[in-house]
Parts: structure tokens; C-alpha cells; sequence
């Protein structure tokens, strides 16, 4: 089976940043592979390694984008489209999933995966977006994925259990990080993945006109979570520390 | 005049708290607007909960009727929004952010041309919709703007209060027509593994008893489940004991697992990683016990215990007991 995996590079959101003038300013600019994308990579490798076929890697954005195309194709994926463009910063879901659109346009995959959403803006749109506009069968948070006669069987998280679908190609799957760990790429991935081959692409080649870009939503700026009060820590014998705690619920906190 | 509409989820014969806080706040937006109140409930037997939604001042409640909708399936619910949208024309829908308006929202707002702020912790009416939602693992907000109508908004349990409203109303209840043929869907449901959750939905609950990687064993589960059995309390878990099989991923809490803010979070041997912090922050008191003295959970908490749980939660479990027994 031929699968693309859509890949997006993101800020670490572990590295220090402030936030100074309602801008992210971050100490050290550090960027990787979104957690998410990455496990959405592994899920298509262990179906092709099981059945055949092959994965493809899809990423929009400057050149520093490359790194996490290599990574994928360090884990193993076969063929990597880097759709190039200088500035993403503006871009909502429904932007990215435009642009990924007009890639999938005349292109033919039996699965499209992507992450269940992207670790720094947590919005977890784009996905559904493409499905849409492709008119795609889809399920989301998957936790699982089975290939039964040509029919993916995919289990997802829902709210009060798990779902089993059975999911009729050609469909599209966002991944959830509980399905697995992505592997490390070994040495030799890494050695391969420097001569498998990476399609730079630009907008105009989809048949995207830049300027006729437009988001729906805009990040007007950003600001600190307002802080906690400062806790206490109790200290002393267990017995004098417990009964301390369920006082202080009782009598301060006013929750029990 | 046009219409806010707020989506109504159901859930074990019950409207979800998280629906009648984000219909509450959506109400009074809709007030100060001068827009007509309306809400939209998916179910077998939607009309059913027409009575009690005129405490919560809903002018409109339309309704879906099917079979199809006792178990979540993402192509009937987008079909039957859609048609319920070209009814209704709201300027605004509201959402819960559970996992079932996750796998719709994007689809939804791309299928009726609206913009979408997923997963807000606030919704504002400034010139435009505005939401504060929480990004780079929650650890600082994004005010974000909706640049068209109509707008769609996911809106995190405990964001808002459910509250009645002054005035109480008689629902108009209008029956959207719906037929949906499920031989044409691509993705069918075969089964739902519904996994053991405890007692209390832990989306719902005022008090949750986590429990973190300190927990190993079945030892350590017994004790997390006597205590959130003696505080009536609902089960959370970090990924570390989801991953390991002690608990159930449905009760993982954090960026990628369930967002809650209870009155009371009780974090049991939970070192405080961001990803899970991200999931209870605005719980609005948090007991912290760990044996790390450096454990990051303690930043966070109200009250920390720095000690074994293998020692401390017996303790706490008798000495709540003795509460318990006080207070009957």
C-alpha cells in the first residue's frame, strides 16, 4: 500500500521562551519533528513493513525544513515533497490544508496519515480540514491501525472508550502518540536517507497563487498564563503532615 | 435577528456538564449581542431534553432524531450539522472540546465555510470572535481572532460556570429531517471497547485522584482506588501509567489525553512533565505527593507533600475516613 504522511517542523515546546511585547521569544530557537507527525511515520512504516509498499513524506516550509524531512526519511519512509515556502508564520489549518490539497491533487495514495494535531498550537484542525476538501472517509485519534483485505481497521480514542472503524481506502487517519514509539533512525537510515530522493516544490507548481492565501484566523499576540498562587509544602511526620492536608482542604481550600 | 447556537452533547442519558457551562457563557454572549439563543442536541431522543434547557434560556433547540447517533460516527454528525447550519444560519456555534467535536470541528468549519478556534479556554466578542487559547503545551495563550463568519469555537470543560438564566424560556423545539443511508459510509463502526473508568466520568468530576509514574504496581493502583473511592472522586492517570497498562488510556490527562479542572486535583506521585501539567493547571486546588523534593508539580500546587505514597496515602485514606464518618 502507498501511504503519505504529512510532516510538520515545530518549535521544541520545551525550550525556554518569554514572551516580550505579546511576541514568543525564544532563548535558543530549537526545532523538531511534531511528536505527533512523528508517531503518524512510524504507524505507516510498521503497515508497509507488515504488507508492502511504500511511505511518502510530505512538509511545507523554508529550508531549515529539510532536517525533518531527512529524520523521516532516516526512520525509514522512501520518498520525501518538500513544499517550499519562505514565511508559513500567518498560516492557520485551513491555509496548511489548502496547500496540501492542491499536492494531493492528481497524486494517488491509499492513506494519507497525519498527527493527531501539531504540539505547539495543539489546534488538531488540519487533518479533517484535507479530508474535507478531498472528500476523504477519516478517523482521528487513532490509537491503532490493522490492514484486513484492503480495509484499514483503525481504533481511536473517543471520549468514554475505544472505537473500532473500519476505515475503506482510499482514507485519511490523524495519529495520536499512544500508538507507539517512533523508532530512532540508526546510522545506516541516516547514511540512506542522504540519497533518497526529495522533490522540492514550489506553491505555483500546485497551482497555489501565494497572494490568494487566506487565513481565517490570526494569532493577534500572546500572553502568560496567569500564575498560581504560591502552594505550601508540608512538612513533618506522615500521621502530623495528613492531618495537616485534610485541614487545610477542609478549612482553607473549603473543598472536602 | 441572527442566532448563537450552542452544540448540546449527551452522555449516558445526560446533557454533559461541559455543554451546559459552554451554552451558559455562550448565552451571555448572545444577550449582550441581542442574538436569539439556540441550541442543537444530535440523539436518538433529542427532544426529550427540550424541558430542561429553558432553565439555561434556550429560545430554539433543533433537533436531530436517528438511531445512528448512539455511538459517535464522524460522516452523520458532519451531515446532520450541516443540515441543522443551513437551517438555523447562526453567526456563531459553540462546543464542548471532547474527543467527538476533535474528530468534527475542522471538517465542519471547512464544510460550511467557517472559521475555527479549537479548544479556547475563553471566548470575548471584541470588533471580532476572540479566544485565549492555550498553546506550546499550555504554557502561555494565544489570543486569536476569527477573521470570518460564520464562527465555530471548542471551548475546555471548566472554562465557564453552568449557570441558569434569569429569565426562563419555552424551547421552540424544530425536528430537522434527517435520512441517512449507512450503506454509503466509508468508515463504519465495528466495535466500541468501552474500558473500565470508575465510578465518576472523569471529565465531569470536582474531585480527581492521578496517579503518576510513583505508582507501580497493583498495590499502588488499590490505594489510588481507595482513595478516590472515599472522596467520591473520578481515576486520572499520567502517560507513564497508561503506557504501562496499570490504568486505562482513557483516563490519561494531558496535552494529548483529557483536559480536566476539578475543584480538587490530588496528583499522586506525578513528577509534573509539561505535557500533563497542560491538562490539569486550572484544576483550582492541587495536592501534590512525591518523594522528589524537585518533583515540577510542586511549582504548581496548592498544598505538597514531599514523602512515599506507599506510606502517606494509607494515612490519608484512614484520616479522610474518620472525616467521613464525622460528618454522617
Amino acid at each position: 500500500m502507498k501511504i503519505c504522511v504529512c510532516v510538520k517542523q515545530v518549535p521544541d515546546i520545551q525550550a525556554p521562551f518569554r514572551v516580550v511585547d505579546g511576541q514568543l521569544v525564544f532563548d535558543v530557537e530549537r526545532y523538531v519533528m511534531n511528536a505527533y507527525d512523528a508517531s503518524a511515520v512510524e504507524g505507516a512504516l510498521q503497515l508497509v513493513e507488515a504488507h508492502g509498499g511504500e511511505v511518502d513524506i510530505v512538509s511545507i516550509g523554508p529550508d531549515s525544513v529539510t532536517e525533518t524531512i531527512r529524520k523521516a526519511l532516516a526512520m525509514g519512509a522512501t520518498r520525501a515533497y518538500h513544499i517550499h515556502h519562505d514565511d508559513i508564520s500567518g498560516w492557520d489549518a485551513f491555509v496548511t490544508a489548502e496547500v496540501l490539497a492542491a499536492f494531493f491533487q492528481g497524486r494517488t495514495y491509499d492513506a494519507i496519515f497525519t498527527g493527531k494535531q501539531s504540539q505547539d498550537t495543539d489546534a488538531g484542525l488540519t487533518g479533517t480540514i484535507l479530508a474535507e476538501k478531498l472528500q476523504l472517509p477519516y478517523v482521528t485519534n487513532a490509537v491503532g491501525l490493522a490492514l484486513e483485505e484492503g480495509t484499514l481497521v483503525v481504533t481511536r480514542q473517543g471520549d468514554v472508550g475505544q472505537e473500532v472503524l473500519e476505515l475503506h481506502l482510499p482514507g485519511l487517519v490523524t495519529i495520536s502518540n499512544d500508538m507507539n514509539d517512533p523508532r530512532i533512525p540508526t546510522i545506516k537510515g541516516i547514511m540512506q536517507a542522504k540519497r533518497k530522493p526529495v522533490e522540492r516544490l514550489q506553491l505555483q507548481d500546485l497551482g497555489v497563487e501565494p497572494e490568494k492565501l487566506q487565513p481565517r484566523t490570526r494569532v493577534r499576540g500572546y500572553e502568560p498564563v496567569p500564575p498560581r498562587p504560591p502552594g505550601k509544602k508540608l512538612a513533618g511526620e506522615p500521621q502530623e503532615v495528613v492531618r495537616e492536608l485534610v485541614r487545610l482542604l477542609r478549612e482553607e481550600a473549603k473543598v472536602l | 435577528m441572527s442566532m448563537y447556537l450552542t452544540y448540546l452533547t449527551i452522555h449516558e442519558g445526560r446533557i454533559k456538564r461541559a455543554s451546559l457551562e459552554v451554552l451558559s457563557h455562550t448565552r451571555q454572549l448572545a444577550r449582550e449581542q441581542g442574538q436569539r439563543v439556540g441550541a442543537v442536541i444530535l440523539h436518538p431522543r433529542a427532544s426529550s431534553f427540550a424541558s430542561e434547557l429553558g432553565a439555561y434560556g434556550v429560545e430554539v433547540l433543533y433537533v436531530v432524531e436517528h438511531p445512528i447517533f448512539e455511538h459517535h460516527l464522524n460522516a452523520p454528525v458532519l451531515a446532520a450539522l450541516e443540515a441543522v447550519f443551513q437551517e438555523a444560519q447562526p453567526e456563531l456555534i459553540t462546543f464542548a472540546s471532547t474527543e467527538a467535536i476533535k474528530d468534527i470541528l475542522g471538517a465542519f468549519a471547512e464544510r460550511v465555510g467557517a472559521s475555527a478556534l479549537p479548544d479556547v479556554a475563553a471566548v470575548e466578542l471584541k470588533e471580532r470572535v476572540e479566544a485565549l487559547r492555550p498553546v506550546m503545551a499550555a504554557r502561555v495563550l494565544a489570543r486569536t481572532e476569527a477573521l470570518l463568519k460564520p464562527v465555530v469555537v471548542s471551548v475546555r470543560a471548566g472554562a465557564y460556570d453552568a449557570t441558569e438564566a434569569e429569565t426562563h424560556t419555552t424551547p421552540e423545539v424544530i425536528n430537522i429531517p434527517f435520512t441517512f443511508d449507512a450503506s454509503t459510509l466509508r468508515a463504519t463502526l465495528r466495535e466500541v471497547i468501552a474500558t473500565a473508568t470508575g465510578r465518576v466520568d472523569l471529565s465531569e468530576a470536582e474531585i480527581v485522584v492521578a496517579a503518576g509514574r510513583g505508582v507501580r504496581d497493583e498495590r499502588g493502583k488499590r490505594l489510588i482506588e481507595e482513595l478516590a473511592e472515599v472522596l467520591g472522586a473520578a481515576i486520572g492517570a499520567s502517560r507513564a501509567v497508561t503506557e504501562s497498562g496499570l490504568f486505562p488510556p482513557s483516563l490519561q490527562v494531558g496535552q494529548t489525553g483529557k483536559v480536566v479542572s476539578p475543584a480538587l486535583y490530588i496528583a499522586v506521585g506525578i513528577s509534573g512533565a509539561i505535557q500533563h501539567v497542560a491538562g490539569m493547571a486550572n484544576s483550582k486546588v492541587i495536592v501534590a505527593i512525591n518523594r522528589d523534593p524537585d518533583a515540577p508539580i510542586f511549582d504548581i500546587a496548592t498544598y505538597g507533600i514531599v514523602g512515599d505514597l506507599y506510606e502517606i496515602l494509607p494515612l490519608l485514606i484512614d484520616e479522610l475516613k474518620k472525616l467521613k464518618a464525622q460528618q454522617t
